[in-house]
C-alpha cells in the first residue's frame, strides 16, 4: 500500500512538471507569434543614404 | 607661384601634377631620394619645362614660396623645422602621429617668423578635418567629432596604416587625453558607397589633434582605422609581403555631433577616392592657398585650422575630389 502510494506521489510530480513545461511552451509561442504578427516588415528604405555636397550645402 | 615638392611617391606625383593644373603656379621644383623616380615623375607631365630638377641633399627648396613635403613619415618635422627657419612656408602631407606632433610643436617657432606650416594635409587627416569643420560651422554647439577611415595610398602610407594598428592610439574624452591599445574598440562605421560597412578599430592617428587644436571646446574626439581580422592579427608582426605601389579605393567618414536650436543633431559627412589622388590634391591646393595668402594666420595647424573649409572643399570638388553626406534612413 505504502509502495503504491510512493508511485502514484512521483507520477504526479511527472505530470505537473510537464504540464508546467508544456504552459511555458505555449506561452512562449504565443507571444513569439504576436510579435511575428504584429511585425510588418515594412518597406526597405526608398530614400536615404549617401549623396554627393552640392553648392548650396558648401556655402 | 614656385613651389618645391620633396618626395615623388604616389602622392608627391599627384601633387606635382595637381600643382601643375593651377595656373597660379609658375615652377615645380621635384626632389625625391631615388633620382630617377624624380625624373620619370618629370618625364609624365605635360609641361615637363614647368618642373625643375632639385637636388635632394642639397638646395632643392631655395626658390619656392611654398614646400610641399611628401616623403616617408618621420622625417618631416626636421625637415619643416629648417624650412620655417629660412621664412618659408611648409606642407605635410603626412598621417604619422608622430610627425604630426613634431611639426605641430613648431607652431611658436612658425608664428614668430610669420610663416605656416600646414599639418597632415591629406585625405585623413586632411579632407577629414576639412569636412568635420565644414559640419561643425552648422550647429550651435559640438560635443563630439568621430572619424573613421579606410585605404591607403602608396608604400609608405600602407606601412604607416600597420603600425597605427599596434601602436597607443590617442583619443579627447571630457577633458583629457586617453591613451587606448591598437586594434581594439571595434566599431561597425558605414563609408560612403560602394565602400559600405566595415569594422573600423583604434589606431595611432593623429586626427584627434589636429581636431581638438580646431575645436578645444568638444568633449569627445576619436579616429578609428578600418582593418580586417588579418591586419589586426599581423599587426604586432613585420610586414609579411611588400605593400602595393598604390592602394585601392579608400574612404572617410565624419560624424559630428551637438546641437542646433536646442535640439540634438548628427551630421555624417564622407567621402571616397584612392587615397593618394585625393591626398595629393589637398596637398597642392594647401599650397597654392598659402601662397595666396588665403591662410588664417601664422602658424601650425591641421586643415581645419589653416583654411575656410567651405571653399577649400568647393575647390577640392572641382578638382573632381568630392565630399558627401549621409542624409539616414526613414524611420517607419
Amino acid at each position: 500500500m505504502v509502495r503504491h502510494r510512493a508511485h502514484t506521489e512521483t507520477g504526479y510530480a511527472i505530470v505537473k512538471s510537464f504540464r508546467r513545461a508544456v504552459l511555458a511552451l505555449g506561452v512562449t509561442g504565443f507571444v513569439a507569434a504576436v510579435l511575428r504578427l504584429r511585425g510588418s516588415g515594412g518597406v526597405p528604405p526608398q530614400s536615404g543614404g549617401w549623396r554627393e555636397l552640392t553648392g548650396p550645402e558648401l556655402r | 607661384m614656385h613651389a618645391a615638392v620633396l618626395g615623388v611617391g604616389a602622392v608627391g606625383a599627384r601633387v606635382v601634377r595637381q600643382l601643375l593644373s593651377s595656373p597660379e603656379v609658375e615652377a615645380v621644383t621635384v626632389a625625391d631620394r631615388d633620382p630617377a623616380r624624380a625624373a620619370a615623375v618629370r618625364r609624365s607631365v605635360g609641361e615637363p619645362a614647368r618642373v625643375l630638377a632639385g637636388d635632394f641633399g642639397g638646395s632643392w627648396a631655395d626658390a619656392a614660396d611654398v614646400v610641399v613635403l611628401a616623403l616617408d613619415a618621420g622625417w618631416h618635422a626636421d625637415l619643416a623645422r629648417d624650412l620655417v627657419a629660412t621664412g618659408t612656408s611648409v606642407v605635410s602631407t603626412s598621417s604619422s602621429l608622430r610627425d604630426v606632433e613634431g611639426l605641430l610643436a613648431l607652431g611658436p617657432m612658425a608664428e614668430e617668423l610669420a610663416v605656416n606650416v600646414v599639418v597632415g594635409a591629406g585625405m585623413a587627416p586632411g579632407m577629414s578635418c576639412l569636412l568635420a569643420a565644414h559640419a561643425a560651422s552648422r550647429f550651435d554647439q559640438v560635443d563630439e567629432i568621430h572619424v573613421a577611415r579606410m585605404g591607403a595610398g602608396g608604400p609608405a602610407c600602407a606601412r604607416e596604416h600597420h603600425r597605427a594598428l599596434h601602436s597607443d592610439s590617442p583619443a579627447w574624452r571630457d577633458g583629457e587625453w586617453t591613451e587606448s591599445r591598437g586594434g581594439t574598440g571595434r566599431e561597425l562605421s558605414w563609408f560612403p558607397d560602394p565602400v559600405g560597412a566595415l569594422d573600423c578599430y583604434r589606431a595611432a592617428l593623429p586626427d584627434p589633434l589636429l581636431l581638438h587644436r580646431a575645436f578645444p571646446d568638444v568633449a569627445r574626439l576619436s579616429a578609428r582605422l578600418a582593418a580586417t581580422r588579418r591586419d589586426r592579427f599581423t599587426a604586432t608582426l613585420p610586414m609579411l609581403r611588400r605593400p602595393h605601389p598604390e592602394g585601392r579605393i579608400g574612404a572617410i567618414r565624419v560624424e559630428v555631433r551637438g546641437s542646433r536650436d536646442g535640439a540634438s543633431e548628427v551630421t555624417v559627412y564622407g567621402a571616397i577616392d584612392r587615397p593618394a589622388v585625393a591626398a595629393g590634391t589637398v596637398g597642392a591646393l594647401s599650397a597654392v592657398w598659402l601662397a595666396q595668402g588665403r591662410a588664417f594666420g601664422p602658424g601650425a595647424a591641421g586643415l581645419a585650422g589653416s583654411f575656410a573649409p567651405a571653399p577649400f572643399l568647393v575647390e577640392l570638388a572641382r578638382r573632381g575630389v568630392k565630399g558627401a553626406v549621409f542624409e539616414g534612413t526613414p524611420v517607419s
